[in-house]
C-alpha cells in the first residue's frame, strides 16, 4: 500500500467521519519571561474540508496557536484536537496528517530544490521512483520543474515560497497549515499559490491560512477567525461576517473589530 | 520492525543530506581537512628543537682559563670531547677575559660563558692530598703528600644569557658539575693510589689495585619497561602529532555549531521538527556523519605524521600495534568532540556567540589538557585540573596505544571517561533544548 493511497484513504475517511478539522478549547500559553500571556482561553472550531483563515494583528497569538497545533510549543492549559487527535499524546499521528508551511523559507539554501525535497520526502518515508515522480509532479504544478537542480539561494522570493509549499505537500497531508505563504512574493507567484490552494481544497483537503494580506484571505477563506490579545474576537463565514457588520470588505471588518491602533 | 526500518531510513537520509551540504562547501571542507594537517606539521617542526635532547644541539661556550693547571686542562678536554659544546677562547681575534665574557653573555650574543679562576687546580690538588693523607693515616701511612690550609672562593664562574630558560641552565650546570666531580674524583683517587702504592712498596709489589677502575663497578644504563622497539623515541613527533591531531579534531565543533545555528535561523530545524518520527533519528544521523568526518580527519593527520614528516627531516610517527583499538579510540574522541559541538550549537543563540566561545574553549582545554606542554611537567594543581579536559584523556589513551603498548582492556576505563563526557554534553544540550521549547 503506497503512502499516497494510505493518505487518500485517511482523507476520505476523515472527511466522512469528522465534522471538525480543528477544535481548540480554552487554550492558555504564557512564554517564560513574558510579561503578558500569548493566549488567554482561546476557543476555535474549524470544520473539515474548508479553507479557514486565522487572522489577527501583530502579537495576537496566531503563530503561538499554530506552533501548538504542530507540537512545536507545549500549551500551559487547554485542549487542542487536530483531525481527531489530541496534541497531548497524539502528536505523531497529527504530524502524519498535517503539512505545515512555515513563514520562514525552511529549506537548505546550498542545496537544490530537488535535493531539499528529496531529503524531506525521505524523512516522511517516501522513496525511490515514487518520491521522484511526486517531486517533479509538484515542481511542474508550481512552475519549478526547469529549476530542479538550481540551488535555493539562487531562487527569487516567489520561487522560494513555492518550493517551501511543495516541501509540505509531498506526504499528501489531510490538513495544510500555511503561515504567511505569500509574504514578499511577486504577483504572478501569489496568483499561482492562490490558484493551487483553491484546487487543493477542491480535492477535499482542509486548509488553515494565516496572513496579514486580508484581500487574499477574503478571496480564499470560507471561514475566518479573528483573534486579538490571545482570545477569539469573532468567527464565522467570511461573507456573512462582512455583511452582518456592515463592512466593505474583510479589511474593513478587521479594522472595525481590532481597531486602528498600531501594534508592536 | 517497520518503525525500525523507517528509523534507519531517516538516519541514512540525514547522513546523505549532511554529506551533500558538506560537499557544497568545498572550500570549507578543504579547510577542515587541510588546516589541521598544516597545524600538526608546523607544530611538530616548531616544537622539535625544544623537545630534542640537548645532546643533539651544539652550543658555543665562551671559555676563559685563568688557572692553566691540571684541572682546567682536564675540564677543557672533557667539554671538548662532548658533542654538545664548542669552546670559544677568542672573539674577533681578541683573547677573552672575565669582563669580555660577562659583556658578551649579557648582550645575548652567547648563551654561556665559563671562567676558570686562578689557583683552582692547586686547590683541588691540595684537597685531594688532604683526603689521601687522611685515609692514609688511618691505614698507617701518614703525611706522605704535601698539603696546606684550604682557600675558599675558588668557584668556577658560569655566566648565562639572562633570557636563558631555567631548564637549559640546569642542564649546563649538571654537565659542568659532572665533569668537575669526575675530575676531582679521579685526581683524589690517583693521589690515594699513590699513597697506597708508597705504603705497599714497604712490603711487596705483588698487589696492584686500580682504584679508579674498581670504583666504576656500578654502572647505569637505560632499560625498557615495555617490550617494543619504540622505547626511547619520545620525540617531538610522538607528542606533537597525536596532540595536535586531537586539537584539530575538536575544531569540528565549528561546522557543527554553525550548522545547528544556521538551521535554527533559516527555519530548516522547524521543518525537521514538524516531520513525524523521532527527531532523535535525524540528530543521530547528523552525529554519525560528523563522527565519521572526525575519524577521517584524525587519520589524515596521523598519516601526515607517518609519511610527510620524514620528508621534512623528522622521524616518522609510530602508531603502535593495536589498529582496532586505535580506530575505536578515534571514533570515541570524535564522538566527544561532536557532542561538545552539539552542546555549543544548542546553548548559544548566534554564530557570533558560539564560534568564539567554542574555539577559545578548545584552546583552553588543550592548554590544561597537556596538548601544548606535557602534563607531567606542570605543577601538581594543574595536573589535577587536566582531568577536566577531554583532550587530556584523549591524548593519554593515544600515548597508551603508541608508547606504552596498551591493549583495549587497558584503555577501556579511559574510553569510558570520554564517553561520560559525551553523555554529559548531550544531557546538558537536551535540557537546554527542552527548556527552550517551553
Amino acid at each position: 500500500m503506497s503512502v499516497r493511497s494510505v493518505f487518500n484513504f485517511q482523507l476520505s475517511t476523515f472527511n466522512f467521519q469528522l465534522n471538525e478539522m480543528l477544535q481548540i478549547t480554552n487554550l492558555h500559553k504564557t512564554y517564560k519571561h513574558a510579561t503578558e500571556p500569548s493566549l488567554q482561553g482561546l476557543n476555535i472550531n474549524f470544520s473539515a474540508g474548508i479553507i479557514a483563515g486565522l487572522l489577527g494583528p501583530n502579537g495576537a497569538g496566531k503563530t503561538t496557536t499554530i506552533s501548538i497545533i504542530c507540537g512545536l510549543v507545549a500549551p500551559d492549559n487547554g485542549e487542542v484536537i487536530v483531525l481527531g487527535d489530541n496534541v497531548k499524546g497524539g502528536l505523531e499521528s497529527i504530524k502524519q496528517k498535517i503539512g505545515v508551511v512555515p513563514q520562514s523559507i525552511a529549506l537548505y539554501p546550498q542545496l537544490s530544490v530537488f535535493e531539499n525535497l528529496q531529503y524531506v520526502g525521505k524523512l516522511y518515508g517516501l522513496k525511490g521512483v515514487e518520491l521522484k515522480d511526486k517531486i517533479y509532479h509538484y515542481l511542474k504544478i508550481f512552475g519549478l520543474d526547469n529549476n530542479a537542480k538550481k540551488s535555493i539561494k539562487h531562487f527569487s522570493g516567489g520561487m522560494k515560497r513555492r518550493a517551501n509549499i511543495i516541501a509540505s505537500l509531498l506526504h499528501e497531508p489531510v490538513l495544510l497549515i500555511l503561515d504567511e505563504p505569500t509574504a514578499g512574493v511577486d504577483v504572478q507567484s501569489r496568483n499561482m499559490i492562490m490558484d493551487f490552494l483553491k484546487m487543493y481544497n477542491a480535492q477535499g483537503h482542509s486548509i488553515i491560512y494565516t496572513s496579514h494580506l486580508l484581500e487574499e484571505a477574503q478571496e480564499l477563506c470560507d471561514e475566518v477567525a479573528i483573534i486579538d490579545n490571545g482570545k477569539l474576537v469573532i468567527h464565522g463565514n467570511t461573507e456573512e461576517l462582512i455583511s452582518s457588520h456592515y463592512a466593505n470588505n474583510l479589511e474593513d471588518l478587521f479594522l472595525k473589530i481590532t481597531g486602528t491602533k498600531v501594534r508592536d | 520492525m517497520q518503525k525500525k526500518a523507517a528509523s534507519v531510513s531517516r538516519i541514512i537520509a540525514t547522513i546523505i543530506n549532511e554529506c551533500r551540504l558538506f560537499l557544497k562547501d568545498i572550500a570549507g571542507l578543504s579547510l577542515l581537512l587541510l588546516m589541521p594537517i598544516a597545524l600538526t606539521v608546523i607544530m611538530a617542526l616548531i616544537q622539535d628543537a625544544p623537545f630534542r635532547e640537548y645532546q643533539n644541539i651544539k652550543f658555543d661556550v665562551l671559555w676563559v682559563d685563568n688557572d692553566h693547571g691540571q684541572l682546567a686542562k682536564k675540564l677543557q678536554e672533557d667539554f671538548s670531547h662532548t658533542k654538545q659544546f664548542h669552546l670559544v677562547k677568542s672573539v674577533d681575534d681578541k683573547a677573552l677575559d672575565d669582563a669580555a665574557v660577562k659583556a658578551l653573555v649579557q648582550k645575548g650574543k652567547y648563551q654561556i660563558g665559563i671562567v676558570i679562576p686562578n689557583g683552582l687546580s692547586a686547590e683541588v690538588i691540595n684537597s685531594a692530598n688532604q683526603i689521601a693523607n687522611d685515609i692514609g693515616s688511618k691505614i698507617g701511612a701518614p703525611g706522605k703528600l704535601p698539603q696546606r690550609e684550604s682557600r675558599p672562593g675558588n668557584d668556577i664562574q658560569v655566566y648565562f644569557d639572562p633570557a636563558a630558560k631555567q631548564t637549559f641552565k640546569l642542564s649546563i650546570m649538571n654537565a659542568l658539575e659532572k665533569f668537575t666531580t669526575k675530575s676531582e674524583a679521579e685526581l683524589t683517587l690517583s693521589r690515594l693510589a699513590k699513597t697506597m702504592k708508597s705504603q705497599e712498596s714497604n712490603v711487596n709489589d705483588s698487589v696492584n689495585i686500580d682504584l679508579q677502575d674498581k670504583l666504576r663497578a656500578v654502572g647505569i644504563r637505560e632499560a625498557s619497561p615495555v617490550n617494543t622497539a619504540i622505547y626511547g623515541a619520545t620525540n617531538s613527533v610522538q607528542h606533537n602529532v597525536p596532540a595536535w591531531a586531537i586539537f584539530g579534531l575538536f575544531f569540528i565543533i565549528i561546522p557543527i555549531a554553525g550548522n545547528m545555528i544556521g538551521e535554527r535561523e533559516d527555519g530548516s530545524l522547524t521543518r525537521l521538527k514538524l516531520i513525524p518520527g523521532s527527531y532523535f533519528d535525524i540528530l543521530f544521523g547528523k552525529l554519525l556523519f560528523y563522527v565519521m568526518v572526525g575519524v577521517v580527519q584524525f587519520y589524515l593527520m596521523l598519516q601526515a605524521g607517518v609519511y610527510l614528516l620524514p620528508h621534512l627531516g623528522l622521524p616518522a610517527l609510530y602508531m603502535g600495534h593495536a589498529p582496532i583499538s586505535l580506530f575505536i579510540t578515534a571514533a570515541v574522541i570524535s564522538l566527544t568532540a561532536t557532542s561538545y559541538g552539539v552542546l555549543i550549537g544548542t546553548v548559544f543563540q548566534t554564530a557570533n556567540q558560539a564560534l568564539p566561545f567554542g574555539s577559545i574553549s578548545i584552546v583552553i582545554l588543550s592548554a590544561i589538557g597537556g596538548i601544548w606542554v606535557p602534563v607531567e611537567i606542570l605543577p601538581y594543581a594543574l595536573q589535577q585540573l587536566a582531568k577536566v579536559s577531554p583532550l587530556h584523556w584523549a591524548l593519554d589513551i593515544i600515548n597508551d596505544l603508541f608508547l606504552r603498548n596498551g591493549s583495549f582492556y587497558g584503555i577501556a576505563p579511559k574510553l569510558s571517561i570520554l564517553l561520560a563526557f559525551s553523555a554529559v554534553f548531550f544531557l546538558i544540550a537536551g535540557i537546554v533544548e527542552k527548556r527552550r521549547k517551553k
